[in-house]
């Protein structure tokens, strides 16, 4: 008891001594770096971007870079911190489909001119795309990447199911097709699902319309109109309903690995899902378990015409920038840093520069992966690229997977095109959008 | 139960071996979802650990290995793993001291202090007790950027020196303790902080471990408010460090995982070196006895 | 003496607090720029959602099924690992591990517990039943969502309410469990009329404490449901997160932050009276 008693009050007459020094000494780092730059990504991202930071800096005498590196989970939630706190960073990596919010509430500028020349002429057109902002028709961001969503499928067991195996994207299955062979699937021995729409990313992430749009697009229609900017007679016409509908029935007919199956079905034990409906990332998992049988598929056409989604994680230069010029000149060195490109290279990354592509043997023509290369030329379409998204893709999420859950199709779109089109009304049109 | 120890407010010792092995399996059926962690941490693929999930197999290692354990530790310079914990364990220490110290002071004013309004300050106590903090994150974060804290330690510590859950249980301890003990005491002449110092804080071992314990698990856990104030590594906590193995398109099972027991150990240690305070205080055998 | 306290809680937490209510009578955005003041309008978008309603249900549910079970459960942890009993330390230590493993880790692991269906747990009640149940989608049925959510949240934490009873019990003078004993009082009857009684501040504490918790449910919903399937999960917390991080909305949010604070201090003060000494 004594002791303890000693201890204690040592303890607590620490703690007087430990408020001067707590506060005298742990407050800000000293020597504030010229160019900060707030990204997110997978531990051999921070490796390659910190690592191209370092010659960066080396080249040139004087600036120093200082990387925030903030959990992919809690990205969003971060910018929005920072913006609200006027603590932007020079450089900021964004979720592509944000970059209209972004530059409509005034705190990104132009890149056109601040980055290479030879940067902006390689960039592919879904990657301009993606970093365009579209009132003014400007690059406010930049990346290395792009991105797409493909079927994967084991070759043997299609061959097996006697299932038509398409050569690219002009012969990619048509709706029915595809549900005939999800048909056909459901009944091969070993398979527990037919197809993995990964339902397991759940609503924290952009998978829901990242993924999932494209199937409304290529039946026709979307989640808003991209004329009027009205998502009422287009997110809940019979187009979508009926697409929708369809989706919810794969569910209910159990042809889908449930939300809380995981994502790991289509290579776990037994292989109990037989298709899998993912993100280029996909690959390399899948490619790991399967190896030469892992066959890469283009997106269905649900409609006369097919579609496929775009847009990763990408850089823009913040308004607040001290040095728009070091900033611009540090993202395309980086960019066109040889050892960045082999990391992203060596995890089946997906081409945003024309050089980058034909440099990656998975995705040149004949690779693995061209059918991905092929479908983003011939059929990308970007998320609605509209200050509105955040709105659009809440909305949007929620009806989706409420719908997937067995609710009533048109009642959840008629629900979340009212939404949107309430925030468009509380925000007067977004101005200069709806303004045509 | 014999009476020479301390400890045993509890019931007696008629079924020593029943009351054994249900503790035994009671134990090991709270603590067996925790075994998935460990081995999966000795698993070195992280796509078999992925493969592996969701069945009994997350529960089996065929190859163990402490590969990841070291992974971490050498991981790449720039998720410096062992900097986040020592990170923690500042954040941890001084929070722990300036929390322990203001906490108990405020709570022996409010049990023993015959203050005006007494009742109104302890239902603010509850009430800003029900803020969630993912609410007030915003605010805060302008405050400290007004104040130049941020990226700081301090950022970390001080908004949790005082808080109205532990006030609020510390009066309740303190306001259990005999009248007797706070009137002998001011008889003998001794001013407030003295009989809060060597009356109260000695005898109240077990409710101060308990917040120890308690604030100690809510530092060293803080996630958002860490997340959202740090930005480079200089102050990131290993509770954020530890995200970035949650990697964007795929999650890097096997460091996340042995990162996260490396994690729990030194709260695991922390904690059993405050439980040993719960021992019958001197209320019971002092005072009363 | 009670200064620092005050000062510390009125800087980081009251004044934080109190800025979100003139924010919440503006349609102000996460990110800044001009806003205009809407009066009450964010409180009656609030109220007059369906979605915030189910949400103040769940919660209301989820408190109701995860306080009894919780605290009864870290009692009787408490009153177990209280006695004499050889590995005490060792009992002690490891029944407060999932207390100490954070909410990240303690979601991968039920996930994958609960995982469908061929998951651990389903296994388990599949051993037990012969067979005769058939696997249950935990986190995907809405009629298991929410008492699969409690499980967790009652197993992640139970520790913390098993500490303050544990220190509650040191409270309790020894000397009257020794007269009830020579009064030839049963072991219940020594629970019932000796511990139960002397950890009355404790149990007013725990309550109080666990309903609040229980009411401010987030971070688990947030990993692991995001308040799905068809809002089963969702909860006050995550749709004010979801409002004001996702939807930007932070005039809505902050009404959502007062309209909780209301409900819950309501609760509060009614658990307090009811549980007020009635000496």
């Amino acid at each position: 008891m004594t002791k303890m008693k000693t201890k204690l009050k040592l303890g607590l007459s620490a703690a007087a001594f430990a408020m001067v020094v707590s506060v005298a000494g742990f407050t800000a780092p000293a020597g504030a770096a010229a160019l900060k730059m707030m990204f997110q990504g997978d531990p051999y991202e921070i490796d390659a971007i910190s690592d191209a930071a370092k010659r960066f800096e080396a080249a040139n005498p004087g600036t120093t870079i200082e990387l925030i590196h903030t959990p992919h989970d809690s990205y969003n939630e971060k910018v929005g911190a920072a913006v609200s706190a006027k603590q932007l960073p020079d450089i900021l990596e964004l979720d592509a489909p944000f970059l209209s919010n972004y530059v409509w509430s005034g705190f990104l500028q132009p890149i056109d001119s601040l980055i290479d020349k030879k940067l902006l002429d390689d960039m592919t057109p879904s990657n301009v795309a993606q970093g365009t902002y579209p009132p003014d028709k400007k690059l406010y961001a930049t990346a290395l990447i792009d991105s797409t969503v493909l079927i994967y499928a084991s070759k043997k067991q299609l061959e097996a199911a006697k299932i038509r195996i398409p050569k690219g994207v002009d012969d990619a299955w048509t709706g029915e097709e595809f549900q005939a062979a999800l048909k056909t699937l459901s009944t091969q021995p070993g398979v527990k699902w037919p197809i993995d729409l990964f339902r397991a990313y759940g609503t924290k992430t952009e998978w829901i319309p990242y993924g999932y749009e494209p199937l409304l697009v290529s039946a026709g229609c979307d989640l808003i109109n991209r004329d009027t900017w009205k998502a009422t007679g287009t997110f809940d016409s019979k187009a979508c309903v009926d697409a929708t509908t369809m989706m919810a029935s794969w569910v209910k007919n159990g042809w889908v690995v449930p939300q809380s199956a995981g994502a790991n079905q289509f290579y776990a034990d037994g292989r109990p899902a037989a298709l899998a409906w993912g993100g280029f990332w996909f690959y390399s998992e899948a490619a790991k378990a399967l190896g030469d049988d892992l066959l890469a598929l283009p997106l269905p056409k649900f409609g006369p015409k097919g579609a496929s989604p775009n847009g990763t994680w990408i850089y823009a230069i913040s308004k607040t920038s001290s040095d728009p010029q070091m900033a611009g000149k540090f993202l395309s060195f980086m960019i066109e840093d040889q050892k960045y490109q082999e990391a992203y290279k060596a995890h089946s990354a997906y081409p945003g520069l024309k050089s980058f592509g034909a440099a990656s043997p998975l995705y040149a023509p004949g690779g693995p992966m061209a059918v991905a290369f092929e479908q983003a030329a011939k059929t990308a379409v970007p998320r609605p690229p509209h200050p509105a998204y955040p709105a659009i893709t809440l909305a949007a999420q929620v009806a989706l997977n409420n719908i997937l859950d067995g609710a009533d199709p048109q009642t959840e779109l008629t629900k979340a095109a009212k939404a949107i089109d309430a925030d468009i009304a509380d925000n007067d049109g977004y101005p200069p959008f709806g303004k045509k | 139960m014999s009476s020479a120890t301390q400890g045993q407010s509890g019931p007696t010792d008629k079924f020593p071996v029943i009351k054994f092995v249900s503790i035994a399996i009671i134990s090991l059926v709270i603590v067996s979802p925790l075994f998935l962690l460990i081995v999966a941490s000795l698993k070195p693929d992280r796509f078999q650990i992925l493969a592996e999930m969701g069945s009994f197999k997350a529960f089996i290692v065929t190859n163990p290995t402490l590969k990841n354990y070291g992974d971490i530790l050498t991981f790449s310079g720039n998720q410096p793993f062992a900097r986040y914990l020592v990170n923690s364990v500042i954040v941890l220490t001084f929070t722990l001291l300036g929390g322990m110290l203001f906490n108990s002071m405020a709570a022996f004013v409010l049990a023993w202090g015959r203050l005006p309004g007494r009742a109104i300050i302890l239902t603010l106590m509850i009430g800003l007790y029900i803020v969630p903090q993912e609410s007030i994150v915003l605010p805060l974060l302008n405050i400290m950027n007004n104040l130049g804290l941020a990226d700081s330690f301090a950022a970390q510590i001080l908004p949790f020196w005082a808080s109205p859950l532990y006030v609020f249980l510390l009066y309740q301890f303190f306001s259990q303790i005999p009248r007797d003990l706070y009137d002998a005491a001011v008889v003998d002449g001794a001013s407030p902080f003295e009989i809060y110092w060597k009356v109260f804080l000695p005898i109240s071992l077990p409710a101060l471990a308990t917040v120890a314990i308690l604030l100690g698990i809510e530092t060293w856990n803080q996630y958002l408010w860490p997340l959202l104030v740090t930005q480079s590594n200089y102050a990131r906590p290993i509770s954020v460090g530890i995200a970035g193995f949650f990697g964007a398109d795929s999650i890097y099972w096997n460091l996340a995982m042995s990162a996260s027991v490396v994690m729990m150990a030194p709260v695991l240690a922390f904690y059993l070196m405050f439980q040993k305070w719960f021992v019958s205080s001197v209320i019971s055998s002092g005072v009363k006895g | 003496m009670l200064l620092p306290a005050c000062i510390i809680i009125s800087a980081f937490l009251l004044v934080p607090f109190v800025m979100s209510f003139p924010i919440s009578l503006t349609n102000q955005r996460l990110i800044p720029r001009p806003y205009r003041f809407v009066g009450l309008d964010n409180y009656v978008q609030v109220l007059t959602d369906p979605v915030f309603w189910q949400a103040l249900w769940n919660v209301t549910r989820f408190t109701a099924m995860v306080v009894p079970v919780q605290c009864g459960f870290a009692l009787a942890m408490a009153l177990l690992i209280n006695q004499k009993i050889p590995g005490r330390n060792f009992f002690r230590g490891a029944l407060f591990l999932p207390a100490i493993t954070s909410m990240t880790v303690v979601c991968v692991i039920w996930g994958t517990l609960f995982q469908f269906p061929t998951g651990p747990l389903n296994q388990i009640v599949g051993f037990l039943t012969l067979g005769m149940a058939g696997p249950i989608d935990w986190l995907g049925d809405p009629r298991s969502s929410m008492p699969a959510i409690v499980l967790l949240s009652a197993w992640q934490a139970y520790g913390f309410q098993m500490v303050v009873y544990l220190a509650g019990l040191q409270n309790i003078p020894a000397d009257l469990y020794e007269a009830a004993r020579l009064d030839g009082a049963s072991t219940w009857q020594r629970f019932r009329f000796v511990t139960l009684p002397g950890l009355r501040q404790t149990n007013i504490f725990v309550l109080i404490i666990t309903t609040i918790q229980a009411f401010k449910l987030f971070t688990q919903i947030n990993i692991l449901t995001q308040g799905g399937p068809r809002d089963s999960t969702n909860t006050v917390v995550q749709y004010m997160y979801t409002v004001g991080f996702v939807g930007q909305k932070l005039g809505l949010a902050s009404a959502v932050a007062i309209i909780l604070f209301v409900i819950v201090l309501l609760i509060s003060l009614v658990q307090r009276y009811v549980l007020r000494d009635r000496k």
